[in-house]
C-alpha cells in the first residue's frame, strides 16, 4: 500500500511539472484514498478494490490519451466521483477529529473545498439525521440577481435548511450568474418557489442519507464519551472523541462575548496577583509566578479558542469570488488574471458572510465598467488580458480589502456633470477629487446611459457602502483615469491571533507578523543604520527598528535583523527593508490587543500580554515607512 | 456652574484639583505602568484595565509642570478612557452655586482644558473638563 501511494504521489508531482493539471488533480485524489488506506483509516473491501481499480485504469487511458498528445479532460475521475467521494466521506476520522460526510455530495472537488468547517459538519449532521442534502441551481439575470437570490432563499429557508449557496458555473446557453444552494430537507415543493422562465437550471440529490452505513451510524450514535485517562493534574489533557450529537452546538453570539468578558476579568485578576507578587521583597514568588505564568498561558489557549468559534478564513470569501469572476469573464469576452493574496488571515464568521453581496457588486462593477475590451486595451497599449487583484491584509484592529483593477478608471468629468445635474454638487464650488469619487456611493446616483446588463459604476454601490457602513468600517474609491481603480474596505477586527517572529530591541520585546518577515539573520558583524546588507543576492538598506520608533541610534550597533517584506507596494513591486534588532528570540502565536486612539504610535500595532510585560506587535506597512523616511534622512544629512 | 454633583479633591503634577466624580469611572490604587515603545505627547504609557490597555496621562508633558513626576498613589479612570496618575487624595466635596468662576485665570498654563476655578473652598481650585483634556491633547499631537 505504502509503494501505491509513493507511485500515485510521484505521478502526481511529475503531471503537474509536466503541465498536466487535471492529470495531477486526478493522481492526487487517487493517492489520497491510498494514504487512507495505508493509514488504517479505510477497510479494504471488494467495492474500495473495484474503485481502485476503475481509477488506475482512468488515469492509464488517460496517460495514453496524453502519449498521444489528446487533450486532457476537465476530470479523468469523473465516472467514479461519487464512489471516491464516498470512500472519503465514509474513511474513519483521525483521532480527536469529527466524521466529515461533505465529501458524499455529489459535487467537484473544488466546490467541496470551499465549504466552511461549518457548512460540512452541518451536512454531516443533516446525513446522520436521515435528512438528505438537494442541489438547487439557478441562473440569475446580471440585473436582478441579488433580490431573485434572495427571493429563492427565503423560499428554500422555508422549506429545510440552507447550508450554503455556492457560485456556479454558468451553462453556455445562459447569461448571468448561476449558483448552487445546498438544501437539507425531507423533500422540496418547486411550485412553492415561484420561479421564472429560465431560472432553474437543475434540481438534483447531491447526496441521499440512505448511502450512509447504519453502522456508521449507528457507531457514532452510541460511542460513549471515553473518560479521561490522565489525572486533572496534567498538564496535557487530550483531546478525545467527542459524541456526534454533542459536537453541533448553536449558541447566541452574546453567550460567547458574555463568557470572553468574564474572562477578561479573571486576567485582569491574574494581572494583580502578579503585580502584587512582583511588588513583594522575599524570594518565595518565583514558583508562585511560575504558576501565573502557566495560568496565562492556559487563559491564552481559552481566549483563542474563543476567538476561533467565531473566525473563519477569509478564503471563504475568496473562494466564492473566483468562480464567480470565471463566469463573468466569459460572458462578456474580457480576459481577467484575479490575483487573490491574504485568504489566509480569519475574520469573524458574521462579518464574511455579509461581505458577499457587496463583493459580488465590486466584482461585477470592475469587469464590466473597469476593465476595457481586449481591443480596447490592445488600443491603449495594455495588455489584453486584464488584472483584478483583491488583496486582503491585517492593519492593527482592522482587516483591509483593496479591489484593484487596471481598467479605464473613473471619468470624473462625467461624474461631475452628473453630481451636478442631480444636485448632489454645488454650483461654482469645485468639487475635491475625493468628494467625486465618493458620489458613485451616494443613494440614486445613477450612471443610466452607462449601465450595461450587469451593472453601472455607482449602480449598487449604495448597497456596498450600507453594507460596509453597517459594519462599522469605511469605503474608499481612488482612480487614475485609464490607469485603473482602487476600491479600499477597512473592516474593524476585534482581537486577533497573530504569529509572530519575536525580538529584542533597547530591552523591550516586540512581535514581528511572520506574514512579513523575509529572512533573518544573526552573525558577528555588527549593523549600524544606514548600512545595506546583502541578502539573497540582493542589496537591501538597513535601519534599526531603535531608530523607527524614535528611540534615537543604538551606540554599540546591532547584531541582528530582520528583513521586512512588504508585498504588492508600488506596481507590484514588493519593498523590502532590513531591520536592524538586539536579538531574535523565536516565533510565537500571540493573542494582539489593539491600543487605545489615545496610545497609538506610529509604527505599533498593538501588544499582546505576556509573563514578562507587554509584547509590541510591530505594523510592519508602518514601520517601512518609517524605516525609509530615516534612511532619506541620513541620505539627507549625509 | 454647570451641574457637576460630587467632585474629587485630588493632586497630581504638584497642583489640587477637581475632578468631577461623574467624569469618573472609577478610582484605583495605583498600577503599573508600561511605557510605550516610542515617545507620545501626554501619554505615559499603558496600564491594564478590565483586560485593555488603557493610556496614562504624562501630567510632566502639560504646559507649566516642571520636575519628575511623583509617584502616583491612585489611578482615575476617566470614562473617556484616560488614566490620570493621582499623587493623592483629599476626598469629595459638593461646593454650592457661589464662589465659582466661569474661566480659569488666563495666565493658568492649564488654562485650555480647565472649565472652571472654584474659590469658595479656600484656595482656588481648578475644575479640570477631560473632554477639554483630550482635545487639547489631539490639538498639540496634530500640531506637531
Amino acid at each position: 500500500m505504502n509503494a501505491l501511494f509513493r507511485t500515485t504521489h510521484t505521478l502526481k508531482g511529475m503531471a503537474g511539472m509536466l503541465g498536466f493539471p487535471s492529470f495531477s488533480r486526478a493522481a492526487h485524489r487517487m493517492e489520497d484514498i491510498f494514504d487512507l488506506m495505508r493509514k488504517g483509516r479505510l477497510r479494504s473491501t471488494d467495492s474500495l478494490v473495484e474503485t481502485l481499480e476503475a481509477g488506475m485504469q482512468a488515469l492509464e487511458s488517460g496517460l495514453d490519451g496524453l502519449k498521444r498528445g489528446r487533450p486532457e479532460p476537465e476530470d479523468y475521475l469523473q465516472g467514479l466521483r461519487r464512489e471516491l467521494g464516498e470512500l472519503e466521506a465514509l474513511a474513519r476520522p483521525v483521532s480527536g477529529a469529527t466524521q466529515d460526510l461533505s465529501a458524499l455530495l455529489d459535487l467537484p472537488a473544488e466546490s467541496v473545498k470551499a465549504l466552511s468547517d461549518y457548512e460540512r459538519t452541518r451536512i454531516t449532521s443533516a446525513l446522520m439525521d436521515g435528512l438528505p442534502i438537494h442541489g438547487f441551481a439557478v441562473c440569475l439575470d446580471f440585473a436582478t440577481f441579488d433580490g431573485r437570490l434572495r427571493h429563492f432563499s427565503d423560499g428554500l429557508a422555508r422549506q429545510g435548511e440552507i447550508i450554503s449557496t455556492l457560485p456556479w458555473e454558468v451553462p453556455e446557453e445562459c447569461e448571468g450568474l448561476a449558483f448552487m444552494i445546498l438544501l437539507a430537507a425531507t423533500a422540496l415543493d418547486l411550485e412553492a418557489l415561484a420561479a421564472e422562465p429560465g431560472e432553474i437550471l437543475e434540481v438534483r440529490l447531491l447526496a441521499d442519507a440512505a448511502r450512509v452505513p447504519p453502522s456508521l451510524r449507528a457507531e457514532i450514535q452510541a460511542e460513549p464519551a471515553p473518560l479521561p485517562s490522565v489525572p486533572a493534574t496534567e498538564a496535557e489533557v487530550p483531546v478525545l472523541p467527542v459524541p456526534q450529537e454533542s459536537e453541533i452546538l448553536r449558541l447566541p453570539a452574546q453567550r460567547v462575548e458574555a463568557l470572553e468578558a468574564r474572562l477578561m476579568s479573571v486576567a485582569q485578576l491574574r494581572d494583580t496577583v502578579s503585580g502584587l507578587l512582583r511588588g513583594c521583597e522575599d524570594d518565595q514568588t518565583e514558583a508562585p509566578l511560575e504558576i501565573l505564568g502557566e495560568m496565562e498561558s492556559g487563559l491564552l489557549d481559552v481566549q483563542k479558542a474563543l476567538l476561533q468559534m467565531r473566525m473563519v478564513k477569509v478564503d471563504t470569501l475568496f473562494s466564492r469570488i473566483e468562480p464567480m469572476v470565471r463566469a463573468l469573464s466569459r460572458d462578456m469576452g474580457k480576459p481577467v488574471r484575479l490575483t487573490l493574496q491574504g485568504g489566509d488571515l480569519e475574520m469573524e464568521r458574521g462579518i464574511v458572510g455579509r461581505l458577499g453581496e457587496p463583493f459580488l457588486h465590486l466584482v461585477r462593477n470592475a469587469l464590466d465598467h473597469g476593465l476595457e475590451s481586449p481591443e480596447e486595451r490592445r488600443a491603449q497599449g495594455k495588455a489584453e488580458t486584464g488584472s483584478l487583484r483583491i488583496n486582503a491584509s491585517q492593519r492593527g484592529r482592522t482587516i483591509r480589502f483593496d479591489i484593484r483593477d487596471d481598467g479605464r478608471g473613473f471619468d470624473l468629468a462625467r461624474m461631475e456633470e452628473k453630481g451636478l445635474a442631480m444636485g448632489l454638487l454645488q454650483p461654482g464650488l469645485p468639487p475635491t477629487t475625493e468628494r467625486l469619487h465618493r458620489l458613485a456611493l451616494e443613494p440614486g446616483f445613477s450612471t443610466l446611459d452607462r449601465a450595461s446588463h450587469i451593472s453601472g459604476r455607482g449602480v449598487g454601490m449604495d448597497v456596498v457602502r450600507a453594507e460596509i457602513e453597517a459594519l462599522g468600517g469605511e469605503i474608499l474609491l481612488s482612480s487614475e483615469w485609464k490607469r485603473g481603480t482602487l476600491v479600499r474596505l477597512t473592516l474593524p477586527l476585534s482581537r486577533v491571533v497573530v504569529g509572530c517572529l519575536k525580538v529584542r530591541s533597547r530591552g523591550q520585546t516586540f512581535g514581528i507578523p511572520l506574514a512579513n518577515v523575509l529572512r533573518v539573520q544573526v552573525g558577528r558583524e555588527t549593523y549600524r543604520g544606514g548600512d545595506k546588507v546583502r541578502v539573497l543576492g540582493m542589496e537591501i538598506p538597513l535601519e534599526s527598528l531603535q531608530v523607527c520608533l524614535g528611540q534615537g541610534d543604538p551606540p554599540e550597533g546591532q547584531r541582528a535583523f530582520v528583513v521586512l517584506s512588504q508585498p504588492g507596494g508600488t506596481a507590484g513591486a514588493s519593498l523590502e527593508i532590513a531591520l536592524g534588532v538586539d536579538e531574535v528570540q523565536g516565533r510565537a502565536e500571540i493573542l494582539l490587543r489593539s491600543l487605545p486612539e489615545l496610545a497609538q504610535i506610529p509604527g505599533i500595532m498593538g501588544g499582546s500580554l505576556q509573563e514578562e510585560g507587554i509584547l509590541w506587535v510591530l505594523d510592519p506597512e508602518a514601520v517601512l515607512g518609517l524605516a525609509m523616511d530615516s534612511l532619506m534622512r541620513r541620505v539627507a544629512h549625509a | 456652574m454647570p451641574e457637576r454633583g460630587v467632585l474629587l479633591l485630588a493632586r497630581a503634577a504638584g497642583r489640587d484639583l477637581l475632578l468631577s466624580a461623574s467624569d469618573l469611572f472609577e478610582v484605583l490604587p495605583a498600577s503599573p505602568i508600561t511605557p510605550l515603545p516610542g515617545p507620545l505627547l501626554g501619554i505615559a504609557g499603558v496600564m491594564l484595565y478590565q483586560g485593555e490597555f488603557l493610556p496614562v496621562l504624562a501630567w510632566e508633558d502639560l504646559p507649566g509642570v516642571d520636575g519628575t513626576p511623583v509617584p502616583p498613589v491612585a489611578m482615575a479612570i476617566l470614562k473617556r478612557r484616560l488614566a490620570l496618575p493621582l499623587e493623592f487624595l483629599s476626598g469629595a466635596l459638593e461646593p454650592g452655586q457661589g464662589g465659582w468662576q466661569i474661566n480659569p485665570p488666563g495666565e493658568d498654563p492649564w488654562a485650555p482644558f480647565l472649565v472652571s476655578v472654584c474659590a469658595s473652598e479656600g484656595p482656588n481650585l481648578p475644575f479640570l473638563d477631560p473632554d477639554k483634556l483630550i482635545d487639547w491633547l489631539h490639538r498639540r499631537r496634530s500640531e506637531r
